[in-house]
């Protein structure tokens, strides 16, 4: 199993390298460009224009920018002598060998053309949020999907299965823009005014969340800190739930059906186990194989986080800040979360084939 | 069930109160979208105890559905019992409530099903799957159980059973699983084993293995047999009586000699007649006429009158009962006068006769 794991890790090398080169063409590829955000900026002439390329590396041709991005190409060099690092050493080498700084390679996604701030720090700052969200969203929306799939299979044409077969189609019909707006409008609005309409914090009691002051504080009121943020949690984590438990119920709900129909299912039964241990130990283990595949690729949601729901709630999150750094055509930013989301996936596939490999015993790495 | 004590193997002596299964008038209906099928349509037989009967006929006559029906095992619905009684040393198990049930299946009665390959439950060990049932009817500890599960798994022939309990069910043949099942079902030392077509996925080697192993089982567990089956090679060899059912009903049923050797019914014969025999060397296999009737628009009279060379005017009109023939061995108005009608004479069908020596040698 191990071996499994090293060689997976070791093949995902390659496929990385392949990622940052896609992702790097697509965003080139774009219309616009690094200094469209000065487009409607009458003051910005053609001379700030080229000022501004050059001191944003964008004057270089295409593959030296993408080599210095990578950290391939050592960007105080001139020639052949940019694959040199400061000491003599090949640039792509690790830091403490080449004194090669910046790029991919040496940890460095680069500074946000937004808001001057190194692009790792601003992402990881934007990650606790998303993780909290997502992470509360994911948790309950896979164990209700779970108990609403279950019982609809094993009361199969049921009114509750009826219930909820209606259910999983509004809910995934349902825009999400939509129902965050329509509950903002009735838990925030001027008539039942009991929840936050956005934000992670109340900010005329507490210091923003993640800034410096924050942490001191939230040490100082635990409680209050806590109670806070699961007030604004409320509406938007509703909101992913509503709309995500609709497929992953269906989805368990079909694979828990099909378990059932077995042959062994059958055996169990004319051995005379309890209808109880039937379905929950034979035919819901079964059943889970395919839904441990199905929750492992839903990992990355933890990191990419919802895009709409961050937006509506103005939740201070990775989603949020994909947005804002596509309206800003803020390319170091977006790039360094295009990269970061596909190794995720990567890894998700990864951690997907392993847990696979875990449950089900014929499976053999 | 008073005199159920004596030994198993003396068959032929015991008692006719020895009756372990009765099975009376079972009718069972299964509603689905086009109509309703009568999978099981009005069946009576019994086992004794220790007896092995065979229940033969073509898929879809209703043998499978009878066992499942007997075993309460059919989803209900679309399945429905219409009416019947299945007693099972004097209870009707049709009247049971689930939990009591839930203690004869199993334990009382044991089911071997026909596909090994997906009958057991590939995310659980061998040695799990039978212990389960054994702590759950013997109320042994999880430890005992593991280990009555090695010794079944020992008396089904499988050798190194110690390291085989521990393996899932992927790791093992097909013929390797079905006698894990016939382990598993032995476990709780039932008293009727009901077999579903044990030997039809298995390769034509392993299926008399498996045969010889449900019979040698059998002789020394002393469980009663029901032996569901296509084959009726594998009835010759291993049964005492044998019911051929058609269109779900039964009708034929004897002791495998009269019925093998003398049969009656048209269909019987058919199906004997069909059997390739070595002296029939570039000769066109012999095959019952027709196929099986359309279970929503079942013939008027006689359901096999469509496919029966000797059909004449009753069967188009009148349908035959097995219980109204005299002795009730035959559902055929070739034997039992229909009213109004003489039974013809026959003869030719004896040549039959012949034809099933084959089979036996």
């Amino acid at each position: 199993m191990s071996k499994y794991i090293i060689r997976r890790l070791i093949q995902a090398i390659p496929v990385l390298f392949g990622i940052t080169i896609v992702v790097y063409a697509i965003l080139l590829a774009a219309p616009g460009g690094p200094t469209a955000r000065f487009a409607n900026n009458p003051k910005f002439t053609e001379a700030d224009r080229e000022k501004f390329k050059k001191a944003w590396g964008l004057d270089q041709p295409i593959p030296v920018q993408y080599c210095r991005w990578m950290g391939i190409c050592n960007p105080e060099n001139e020639g052949l002598a940019v694959f040199i690092g400061s000491t003599g050493w090949p640039a792509f080498l690790p830091t403490s060998i080449s004194g090669t700084t910046n790029g991919l390679l040496h940890g460095d996604l680069g500074v946000s053309i937004d808001t001057g701030e190194a692009v790792a720090s601003r992402i990881a700052r934007a990650a606790l949020p998303t993780f909290i969200l997502a992470g509360n969203a994911l948790v309950i929306w896979i164990l209700v999907a779970l108990l609403i799939g279950v019982y609809a299979a094993i009361h199969r044409y049921s009114l509750f299965d009826q219930a909820a077969t209606v259910f999983a189609y509004v809910g995934y019909a349902m825009p999400t823009f939509w129902l965050g707006i329509m509950l903002i409008f009735l838990f925030s609005g001027p008539g039942l005014n009991i929840l936050p309409a956005g934000g992670m914090t109340e900010t005329r009691l507490s210091p923003p969340f993640g800034s410096d002051t924050y942490w001191p504080y939230f040490a100082a009121n635990p409680a209050t800190a806590i109670v806070d943020i699961v007030k604004h949690l409320i509406l938007p984590v509703f909101t992913l739930v509503v709309v995500n438990i609709a497929g992953d119920s269906r989805f368990i709900r079909s694979s828990m059906l099909e378990a059932l129909g077995q042959d062994y299912v059958r055996t169990a039964k004319a051995k005379g186990l309890p209808v109880r241990v039937v379905i929950f130990k034979h035919a819901l283990r079964n059943a889970l194989l395919p839904v441990v595949t199905n929750i492992g690729l839903e990992i990355p949601f933890l990191f990419t986080g919802a895009i709409v729901t961050e937006t509506i709630f103005s939740w201070p999150g990775i989603g949020r800040m994909t947005i804002e750094a596509t309206r800003s055509f803020d390319y170091p930013t977006l790039m360094g979360l295009l990269l970061i989301t596909s190794a995720l996936v990567v890894l998700a596939n990864l951690i997907a084939d392993i847990t696979y490999a875990i449950v089900d015993p014929r499976i053999k790495y | 069930m008073s005199a159920s004590m004596a030994a198993p193997g003396l068959l032929a002596d015991r008692p006719a109160n020895d009756i372990l299964l009765d099975v009376r008038d079972l009718r069972t209906y299964f509603h689905v979208m086009d109509g309703t099928v009568r999978a099981v349509d009005g069946v009576s037989f019994s086992i004794r105890r220790g007896q092995t009967l065979g229940i033969v006929g073509e898929s879809g006559c209703g043998k499978s559905v009878t066992a499942l029906s007997i075993m309460r095992l059919l989803d209900i619905p679309p399945a429905e019992i219409a009416s019947g009684e299945i007693i099972f040393e004097g209870r009707n198990l049709l009247k049971l409530s689930e939990d009591e049930m839930r203690e004869v299946r199993g334990n009382d009665i044991a089911m071997i099903f026909q596909e090994p390959m997906t009958s057991l439950n590939p995310v659980f060990t061998i040695g799990d799957q039978i212990a389960e049932a054994v702590m759950l009817h013997q109320g042994l500890s999880r430890k005992e159980a593991w280990n009555k599960a090695i010794e079944s798994l020992k008396a089904v022939g499988i050798n190194n059973p110690e390291r085989r309990v521990k393996q899932y069910p992927h790791e093992m043949s097909g013929g390797m699983r079905q006698r894990v099942m016939i382990a598993m079902a032995l476990s709780c030392d039932p008293k009727l084993l009901i077999a579903d077509e044990p030997t039809t996925a298995l390769d034509v080697t392993i299926q008399a293995q498996i045969l010889e192993l449900i019979r040698m089982v059998q002789d020394e567990t002393g469980a009663a047999l029901m032996l569901i089956t296509h084959d009726l090679g594998v009835v010759a060899e291993t049964v005492h009586d044998i019911a051929v059912m058609y269109a779900g009903r039964i009708v034929e049923q004897g002791s495998v000699d009269e019925v093998l050797l003398s049969p009656k019914h048209p269909y019987t014969e058919g199906l004997i007649r069909s059997i390739p025999s070595r002296g029939m060397r570039g000769q066109r296999l012999n095959v019952i006429k027709g196929t099986v009737p359309n279970p929503f628009n079942m013939p008027e009279g006689c359901n096999f009158a469509p496919r029966c060379p000797y059909a004449f005017e009753p069967c188009w009109t009148l349908d035959p009962q097995i219980e109204e023939a005299d002795p009730p061995d035959v559902a055929c108005w070739l034997y039992t006068p229909a009213p109004g009608f003489l039974a013809p004479k026959r003869g030719a069908q004896r040549v039959a006769g012949e034809l099933a020596s084959g089979i036996r040698s």
